[in-house]
């Protein structure tokens, strides 16, 4: 492409557009945010480090706290045997049925009550209520109804999922002026189109938000949940082995959550808000 | 029609006058299905108990005195893990705020330890201390310690430059732009923090209970499952329920309200 005159004639042409030193734009914004991982990184690769040199110096007990070689063989050998993958795989399949099937039920069942103020203002409360306690708190019950296994977790993540999205989208929907919508019912929008083009968008930060946050407390409620009620996951990887004393294990499990949520967060759900939000503040300020 | 309406306009009226009730009229209906649904034996009783019979078991545990034991030990620990951690956030989060290099060190850090998230650390926490009460606390602290840090610290940002530099020209000392400047700045913020770690700091507290704890809301329901008593874990989950529905709505949300509305009027 650059042995081309009139290429490079055209490359010149437009600076502008090329961004600062003739250098395509995705290139740039790929490099800083290649740098921008890099500076996110390295603050923990400096821990890992310290880690590194802190447990032979101090001779710790391999049962206190692991080496990072224990770990690193931990990590190799349930990679090799495939546990790791099981538990994994395990783990994430439940938070994303749950999430879905959360989320599918939900934010029908939101807009519906959002539309109508005098239902929504009746129902927050209860909503509200039963958001507090999403999670946790059900397993118990969830244990006792489906008995320990697949089904009990699954209710679990529902739980936290459906109450908060249901919440967040009843709020979003009724902080919609009522203006927009009767603009859009004036101008001869039919149901449908009232509810793909106004309700559904300007709900839509609330919605994210909700399924942010209610992800959030179902993550936390499935590692809870899998150390009581299962016999496969992270959440029983760790518990069981702190049965065997084996620290390289639960350490090494720690970091895979951690990773995971930080993963499915940062890749995923906070992206997924910035976008709804700014395109909600444009659509405003049109 | 005409008489729903009329009740719906008497409804909100009231509520205009009295706030509380709209808080409380919402669960009326909700009674009443529960106790339909129970009373017509779709589900068998010992599995779906009725609202009579929770709340006979209210009175009973309440009389022999288990509940308010129980519900005295959790809300205990979970102020004292919110003490600690408020103790431990807010200047380490002033501290991360103020400086530029410890934000870009720490901020990766913070995020991955949070994410890692509270439950996660209950086995090595086992190991470590023993099924006991300095579990469940570095629990409760570690679960209220990283809403605060981060939430202090896009707080202590979120206060303009320009400000502390005004008061630093017109002759304030650090420790004072620290405490008249950046400290007010960031209180909403700080505020947003602790209920937001509250109420993981609250679930926290549940799901220790249930794996380690020998008293306290979360054990009486994990306890009532074991005996498979489904009257008290209902019991316990609406006095979770309601106990952080106070909370929340009447402490913390008019706490955050009352800090962001004079940090308003501070501004213009």
């Amino acid at each position: 492409m650059n042995g081309n005159p009139a290429d490079r004639n055209a490359q010149a042409a437009v600076p502008l557009n090329a961004g600062l030193g003739g250098r395509p734009r995705w290139l740039t914004r790929g490099l800083a945010s290649l740098a921008g991982a890099a500076m996110f990184v390295a603050p923990l690769m400096a821990l890992l480090l310290i880690w590194a040199i802190v447990v032979p110096l101090f001779g710790i007990d391999q049962r206190v706290f692991p080496s990072v070689a224990a770990v690193g063989a931990a990590a190799m050998e349930s990679i090799r045997d495939g546990t790791l993958i099981r538990h994994i795989g395990a783990s994430l399949l439940r938070v994303g049925l749950g999430t879905l099937i959360g989320v599918v039920t939900a934010v029908p069942l939101g807009i519906a009550m959002g539309v109508s103020p005098a239902v929504s203002t009746f129902l927050t409360p209860l909503f509200r209520f039963f958001s507090v306690l999403a999670g946790i708190a059900w397993i118990p019950i969830a244990t006792l109804w489906f008995g320990y296994g697949f089904g009990a977790i699954i209710f679990v993540i529902f739980n936290a999922v459906f109450f908060v999205v249901t919440y967040n989208t009843l709020l979003g929907v009724s902080t919609i002026p009522l203006a927009l919508r009767n603009a859009a019912a004036s101008l001869g929008a039919g149901r449908w189109a009232l509810l793909t083009e106004v309700l559904l968008p300007g709900a839509l930060p609330n919605i994210v938000t909700g399924i942010r946050t209610g992800l959030g407390f179902a993550w936390r409620g499935l590692i809870a949940a899998e150390m009581i009620a299962t016999n496969v996951g992270l959440g029983y990887m760790l518990f069981v082995a702190r049965d065997f004393y084996r620290t390289e294990v639960i350490i090494l499990g720690m970091i895979v959550i951690g990773a995971l949520w930080l993963l499915i967060d940062r890749l995923l759900l906070v992206p997924l808000e910035r976008s709804t939000i700014e395109r909600w503040g444009m659509v405003r300020r049109a | 029609m005409s008489i729903l309406l009329g009740a719906w306009s008497a409804y909100t009226k009231m509520t205009a006058r009295w706030p509380g009730v709209a808080a409380v009229v919402p669960f009326i209906p909700l009674l009443l299905l529960w106790t339909a649904v129970a009373q017509s034996g779709v589900f068998p009783r010992a599995f779906f108990p009725g609202p009579a019979d929770v709340a006979r078991s209210f009175v009973t545990l309440t009389y022999k005195g288990i509940l308010p034991d129980y519900l005295q030990d959790s809300l205990l620990r979970l102020i004292t893990g919110a003490a600690v951690g408020m103790i431990i956030g807010i200047p380490l989060g002033i501290l991360i705020g103020t400086s530029k290099w410890a934000h870009r060190i720490a901020w990766p850090i913070l995020l991955f330890f949070q994410a890692i998230g509270d439950i996660a650390w209950l086995p090595i926490l086992l190991i470590w201390f023993g099924f006991g009460l300095t579990t469940m606390t570095f629990v409760i602290v570690y679960t209220v310690l990283f809403p605060v840090v981060l939430n202090t610290v896009l707080g202590v940002e979120s206060v303009p430059r320009d400000l502390a530099r005004a008061a630093r020209s017109l002759g304030a000392s650090r420790a004072r732009v620290l405490w008249e400047v950046t400290l007010p700045g960031a209180l909403p913020n700080i505020i947003t923090g602790l209920r937001n770690g509250l109420g993981y700091g609250w679930r926290a507290l549940i799901a220790v209970e249930m794996i380690v704890g020998t008293s306290g809301i979360g054990f009486l329901m994990f306890d009532a499952r074991r005996a498979g008593s489904t009257v008290e874990i209902v019991l316990g989950m609406i006095v979770l329920g309601l106990l952080w529905y106070i909370v929340d709505a009447w402490i913390l949300a008019p706490i955050e309200r009352a800090t962001g509305r004079r940090w308003g009027l501070v501004t213009s």
